[in-house]
């Protein structure tokens, strides 16, 4: 048998064990192990990999952190006041809760980097709120893991800078260009939200009161102060993506632990959090509900074994992309795309490529092996570098929510206990909206450029 | 054969030795992974026979050693951030020991998700199956993991040997080594097949009962 048959075979058994409900980990594992054999490949590049994927750089790290940031900001209680203000100001439309947490989505990830943590974040605060709401489960589950698509566009993003620094691109000229395309997905998302909802009459309406939407935005304050405090650091260099992420951990554990008693101390408990915003006064909204020291741990954990599934996974991707790498894959695409011609030829083959390819991998290893292949060849046809690696980024964030590996559907499975099935079909409405916006990304190379000041 | 247990044997009197350049040499025979068999079965079921008799050990280990380390991690780049803005100092290894603490909390965490079963999986069909069918596939993860934890234990252990071997230094430190590190990586791939092990007894007592083989587990749940 040719070596290609017997990768063949490979990968057929790695698709039976998925089928077969193997932990994803484990297959992507096998697969290594039974492609290494073909190609003379030694297992220690599998552990070599598995360690130095983690102690070669300090740009990884984001992650964890971010994650428990997102726990934090959960927990302390300023998500849930995002929501509030997402909510306020979206409520006096059909849908107006799903569009808020799709909102919620977008300023949670200007805190966090990461799609997955997005959507468990959200996905575990705001599922429950819909279901109880009279949203149908499955859509509310296909809510959070579509919103989740902006983790990684709206800075900061860990995969950002994975791509910068593969490209060797100013990670802070990526963050600012994914901005307004990031803007444009949640506003996408949001029209297709509506239009859902008012068709199957979902969601209570509020109405518009400036009072309310005023009071949550007061009350959304230390949220919107961590985004800044991240925007901040990243662009004027104070710190790394990194360092931002374990400032704002060290930030929301400092506001957490603090607020408790000062919401006490304001004479409101816990249990008062739940009433309805008008009974709030300003003060109260002030301070958010927090969380005591001994709390800690258990977040702490939640955070770890969310990282203990993703870094993984992500380490193990990275051992199949060196393997694709030997099995010569990436001069397969090349030659591919580059026989297809033209701008728009090139454009929209790599696009394809990067949709079909997030269907089986998950956004790193895709990042890995295909933007050092397609990047160049975009760029030699005159696409902008800064343009091309948003384009690049929606692709892969919209591949977080097509089967069969999308991860944001797993995620929100895991979080909502929605089985993965049953609300693939509700996220087919936003993949039509995601995809619209990612054609208009790709057509209108302002979206991603105009924000960036040396242009 | 012949020189499979010439290996084995061998990478025995290098590891009775002491000698880290002796032990990195010996693991180079192919011999490791057959050593790698009765390590990681034997080490995990010892594993857990400490935990089992040690229940608040087998309740909380893996969650001290990871809000330990994930604390440590935030608070080392934390405080160091702060240190740099407030008195224009920070310690050289700020930004190279998280990472290896990391990547000591990644495989423990992997470990943790083993035993609730939290690992990200496509489990549709698996739920649709006949009862014994269901026991099946649960071997199969049983196989599966510890299959690739030998792998990983061989492969790691031999990176922790040779790192010790060529007296790498955490950088930004004098007298750190990476080995010590290292190390926690086939370490916790052992704690991660204790847990296996204790999976499979658990799927053998609730084929015998009658309870239900799967349940939906969620992540981040304990």
């Amino acid at each position: 048998m040719t070596d290609g048959n017997w990768i063949t075979l490979i990968s057929t058994g790695a698709t039976i064990l998925f089928m077969l409900g193997v932990p994803i980990f484990l297959v992507i594992g096998f697969w290594c192990m039974g492609a290494s054999l073909v190609i003379g490949l030694i297992f220690d590049n599998i552990g070599v990999a598995l360690s130095d994927i983690f102690t070669d750089g300090f740009a990884l790290l984001a992650m964890p952190l971010f994650i428990l940031t997102g726990d934090l900001i959960n927990r302390s209680g300023i998500a849930k006041r995002l929501a509030e203000f997402a909510y306020a100001c979206l409520g006096w439309m059909r849908g107006g809760l799903a569009m808020a947490s799709l909102a919620a989505c977008g300023l949670f990830a200007a805190i966090s980097g990461s799609n997955s943590a997005t959507t468990a974040t959200i996905g575990g605060m705001m599922h429950p709120e819909m279901v109880k709401g009279g949203y149908d489960e499955r859509f509310a589950a296909a809510t959070a893991a579509s919103g989740g698509t902006v983790g990684i566009i709206i800075p900061p993003s860990i995969i950002f800078i994975v791509y910068g620094f593969l490209l060797n691109l100013p990670i802070s000229d990526l963050f600012i260009g994914g901005i307004l395309p990031g803007a444009l997905m949640v506003l996408g998302m949001m029209v297709a939200c509506w239009i859902i909802c008012f068709i199957n009459g979902w969601g209570e309406l509020i109405r518009l009161s400036v009072n309310r939407v005023t009071k949550t935005a007061v009350g959304a304050w230390l949220g919107f102060f961590a985004i800044g405090l991240v925007l901040w650091g990243i662009y004027t260099g104070q710190f790394s993506p990194t360092e931002a992420a374990g400032v704002t951990v060290g930030f929301c554990i400092i506001v957490g632990v603090l607020s408790l008693p000062a919401y006490k101390l304001f004479g409101y408990d816990r249990l008062s959090k739940n009433r309805e915003i008008e009974e709030k006064g300003f003060g109260e909204m002030l301070v958010v509900e927090g969380f005591r020291i001994v709390e800690i741990p258990g977040i702490v954990m939640r955070s770890a074994k969310i990282t203990g599934v993703l870094a993984p996974l992500i380490a193990i991707s990275v051992v199949m992309q060196q393997i694709l790498s030997g099995l010569g894959a990436g001069e397969i695409i090349r030659e591919f795309v580059t026989g297809m011609g033209g701008y728009y030829a090139v454009l929209f083959t790599s696009m394809a490529i990067v949709f079909i390819a997030g269907m089986v991998l998950e956004s790193l290893p895709n990042t890995i092996i295909l933007a050092p292949i397609l990047a160049p060849i975009a760029h030699s046809i005159g696409v902008d570098p800064v343009h091309f690696a948003v384009i690049f980024l929606v692709g892969g964030s919209i591949g977080f929510i097509t089967p069969p590996y999308g991860l944001n559907l797993y995620v929100a499975s895991g979080v909502t206990g929605v089985p993965y099935f049953k609300l693939l079909k509700y996220t087919v409405p936003y993949l039509i909206a995601l995809l619209s916006v990612w054609m208009m990304i790709a057509l209108i190379p302002e979206i991603s450029t105009i924000l960036l000041p040396n242009r | 054969m012949q020189s499979l247990i010439e290996g084995t044997w061998a990478i025995i009197a290098a590891l009775s030795s002491g000698d880290s350049w002796m032990i990195s040499d010996a693991l180079r025979n192919p011999a490791a992974y057959l050593l790698g068999i009765p390590v990681v079965i034997c080490g995990g079921y010892l594993f857990l026979l400490l935990l089992k008799q040690i229940p608040f050990m087998d309740k909380y280990f893996e969650r001290t050693v990871l809000v330990g380390l994930y604390l440590t991690i935030a608070t080392v780049i934390f405080v160091e951030v702060i240190r740099r803005f407030v008195f224009q100092v920070q310690a050289p290894w700020s930004t190279t020991l998280p990472p290896y603490l990391f990547l000591i909390m990644t495989w423990v965490a992997c470990a943790a998700n083993v035993k609730t079963r939290s690992h990200l999986s496509f489990s549709e069909f698996r739920n649709f199956m006949p009862r014994k069918m269901q026991f099946g596939c649960l071997c199969l993860d049983t196989i599966l993991w510890l299959t690739f934890s030998v792998v990983v234990v061989t492969t790691t252990f031999r990176q922790a040997a040779n790192s010790a071997s060529n007296f790498q230094i955490l950088l930004g430190t004098d007298n750190v080594l990476q080995w010590w590190f290292y190390i926690f990586v086939p370490i916790s791939w052992l704690l991660l097949s204790a847990r296996v092990l204790e999976n499979f007894s658990e799927d053998i007592k609730k084929l015998k009962s009658g309870a239900p083989l799967l349940e939906q587990s969620a992540i981040g749940s304990e």
